[in-house]
């Protein structure tokens, strides 16, 4: 009992330490500090990359396996916040693509897999996966590597990837190679009545367009479009909205030259994440073609659709384009002086009260973390989903905003976001990536 | 100084003073120092001298002479000096704990109330600190005994200040998300358009400015605007950088360089606690505060709770 009450003493004697600075019975011996082991944290690979992923989950797309054998499907949650990609830490991502619910990454590692894909697979656009002949698999919840109908060499490099509704495309420098979904020909070869997708192991590839070098490549919802080395543009696949440019509403099978305004233009980057399509030129000019219904371009006579790039002529006011953005209803673009310019319909980043507007007005740069402490903070790169938007700033910082659908704003709640607000992530932020509910962003780490 | 009467003085000494409080010791050391000198001074000078007290003498059927002499009970010698510290009355606008030195601003009888309105004003203070990095203490502070040393030679600047920017933004978002305003009306738009705003009544430390100032490995300095920050805070604050840049630190000094429109500059240094000193430091402060009237009375639309920061406010040298 008297032990008992010492101790009783003694822990009240603590909690009342605790609030106070530690007391010392002896002085702090400074010979001990020449003792202590010398710890090295190390510094990170100069090719490592930082990934977080955030968003939808029961699709897979996130990469991070869910199953515990405590947890069932039905109970997983969404993650709301970004969430590092463990599969980033075993392997060197240097790019990675989201589509409507799956996820290409591009590794750099010193073996022959340097595609990897994860989530929804119903048309194999994340390739071939069987766990038993001819039962191949229709979700996989970890980045799995897609084999190329390639011989790997050291000198096979991928450029670019980029993902549609179901199909994908990889740029490498050798050729282009499509697959997924090629229902309205978006893979570049003629659509075939009653193909199974999911049984299908065929990956299409496209040495050059035109005799001309693929240097980017862009995927519509439906629809791809390709840049070649001279400038020109190439599309294929859906084309009911006129998303194809290609100067009719018909779907297309093959890459073919997109013509009206641009066709004597050298486009440098082209944008579309769902049936609009922009396309920005050497001079900081900027085309658009597709479905212009909410007002992204405003026609005479009310045309809803535009089946031919045409200049955007608002947009001359701003002055020079430096980065351009086309989701499902509206469009943002970033010009010479680090302004955002959104316009069209939904959340614009304007406030609720904001709901629609043709012509493109400033998102004041205040909510991009501009202020009398930051002075030199402006945006570098913008980004777009279908109703959602990211901006990252020169110091590495991502600002999101929008419909917030599954979470994947990263913002920590389900609720849309109606001006953009910072995502709390760790690393500094160099390339993000937005399917229809999740997110992924590629970041470097501070040191 | 010219006026030799106490009393005049005493009628005077109202007002803010700024003082440099050294490190090591505590506020209140600061605060008593001061009184005590303040009072030694003026009982120096020429003080009231004891009341008077009437004595009628004589036998009470004759005549009767009234004479008025000096209450021994009113003595200097019985009841002590005439300036006492209980009759000083002094309380701080802003604490600065034990290891910080810097701007304190003080207020004197009855500018104690003016010190409770700029205390609950919430002004941006700037915190100069220092830290070394290569090694962590247990008690984040240079006088802790160390629990661990790392390597150091791998930062650069360049690293620092990656690390304490993505600081600076995560705390300008926390700014919305303690905040009191639905996020997603028009009226949370508008505040954010604004820029930087602050909370009319939180604990939560806020980070509206952060950089650092000076880099040479292993020693750095950062420059840090903030409210509603305290010295353990800052101190914790070196130790997390020194932990995101893959290495430890410790902190080995806080100087508060900045009181809203208080600048070092203005500070009375510790060799020059005098009255006549003080005084003069009186009036340069009412001076200053005159000129940035926002520093009691903001001229901000408050809603729900919060407050708009005055653009004056916001401008630092």
């Amino acid at each position: 009992m008297a032990n008992f009450r010492k101790l009783i003493g003694l822990l009240e004697s603590d909690g009342k330490r605790l609030y106070a600075t530690i007391k010392r019975k002896f002085p702090v011996n400074t010979e001990e500090t020449s003792k202590l082991p010398v710890f090295d944290y190390g510094v990170s690979d100069k090719s490592y990359n930082r990934v977080f992923v955030w968003g939808h989950t029961k699709t897979g797309a996130l990469g991070i396996p869910y199953v515990k054998s405590s947890e069932s499907y039905d109970s997983i949650k969404n993650f709301l916040r970004p969430k590092r990609l463990g599969f980033g830490e075993k392997n060197k991502v240097k790019h990675a693509t989201c589509g409507f619910g799956f996820t290409l990454f591009h590794t750099v590692n010193d073996d022959s897999k340097t595609l990897y894909g994860t989530g929804l697979n119903t048309d194999s656009q994340i390739g071939y996966h069987e766990v038993k002949k001819d039962h191949p698999l229709e979700i996989i919840f970890y980045p799995k590597p897609i084999s190329l109908p390639i011989k790997y060499s050291e000198n096979f490099k991928i450029h670019k990837i980029s993902a549609g509704r179901a199909h994908s495309l990889v740029l490498s420098n050798v050729g282009l190679f499509a697959f997924g979904n090629n229902a309205y020909g978006q893979c570049g070869r003629p659509s075939i009545q009653d193909e199974d997708y999911i049984k299908s192991n065929y990956i299409h590839f496209i040495k050059n367009l035109g005799g001309k070098q693929i240097i980017d490549i862009e995927c519509g919802q439906d629809h791809s479009l390709a840049l070649t080395e001279d400038g020109s543009v190439y599309s294929c696949g859906w084309g009911a909205d006129g998303q194809t440019g290609l100067g009719h509403f018909n779907n297309c099978s093959s890459f073919s030259k997109v013509m009206g305004d641009i066709s004597k233009e050298k486009i440098v980057k082209l944008s579309s994440r769902c049936d609009f399509v922009m396309a920005l030129n050497d001079k900081g000019e900027v085309f658009g073609w597709g479905n212009t219904e909410y007002g992204q371009i405003t026609l005479p006579g009310g045309i809803q659709q535009i089946c031919k790039p045409t200049y955007i002529e608002m947009l001359k006011p701003l002055g020079k384009i430096k980065d351009i953005a086309a989701g499902g209803s509206s469009c943002i673009v970033l010009n010479e002086d680090r302004q955002v310019f959104s316009w069209g319909f939904g959340i614009l980043g304007f406030g609720p009260n904001v709901q629609q507007s043709t012509k493109p007005a400033k998102i004041p740069e205040t909510l991009f973390g501009k202020n009398e402490f930051q002075p030199n903070n402006v945006v570098e790169k913008i980004q777009c989903g279908v109703s959602h938007y990211f901006a990252i700033t020169n110091l590495g910082d991502l600002y999101s905003w929008g419909r917030n659908r599954n979470g994947c704003l990263g913002l920590g709640n389900e609720s849309d976001q109606y001006f953009p607000l910072k995502v709390c992530l760790g690393g500094i932020v160099k390339n993000v990536h937005c399917g229809i509910d999740h997110s992924v962003a590629v970041c470097k780490p501070f040191i | 100084m010219l006026v030799k009467d106490a009393q005049t003085i005493w009628n005077t000494l109202r007002g803010i003073i700024c003082v440099y409080k050294p490190v090591g010791v505590r506020c209140i050391q600061v605060r008593n120092a001061i009184i005590t000198k303040i009072c030694s001074e003026l009982n120096e000078m020429k003080c009231r001298p004891p009341i008077g007290r009437v004595e009628i003498e004589g036998e009470t059927t004759g005549n009767l002479t009234v004479k008025v002499l000096p209450n021994l009970a009113d003595h200097v010698n019985v009841v002590g000096p005439r300036y006492q510290p209980e009759d000083v009355k002094c309380s701080w606008a802003n604490y600065l704990g034990t290891d910080t030195s810097g701007v304190l601003l003080l207020g004197i009888r009855d500018a104690t109330k003016t010190a409770k309105y700029i205390r609950e004003n919430y002004p941006i203070r700037t915190y100069r600190v220092s830290g070394i990095l290569g090694s962590a203490t247990d008690t984040a502070f240079k006088d802790g005994k160390v629990v661990e040393r790392t390597t150091w030679k791998h930062i650069k600047y360049i690293h620092v200040e990656s690390v304490i920017s993505s600081m600076q933004a995560a705390h300008q978002r926390k700014m919305f998300e303690i905040c009191g305003v639905d996020m997603h009306s028009q009226l949370a738009y508008d505040l954010a358009t604004k820029g930087p705003i602050r909370p009319a009544n939180s604990k939560i430390p806020v980070i509206y400015g952060i950089k650092c100032v000076h880099f040479e490995s292993p020693n750095f300095t950062v420059e840090i605007h903030c409210i509603n920050e305290n010295e353990q805070y800052l101190k914790i604050l070196i130790h997390e950088i020194g932990m995101k840049v893959k290495s430890s630190a410790h902190c080995t000094s806080i100087q508060c360089i900045r009181h809203s429109c208080f600048t070092l500059d203005d500070t009375l240094l510790r060799k020059h606690w005098t009255l006549q000193e003080v005084i003069t430091n009186m009036e340069h402060c009412h001076r200053v505060m005159k000129e940035n009237n926002f520093i009691i009375h903001q001229k901000a639309q408050h809603y729900n709770k919060w407050v708009i920061l005055d653009e004056n406010s916001l401008s630092y040298k």
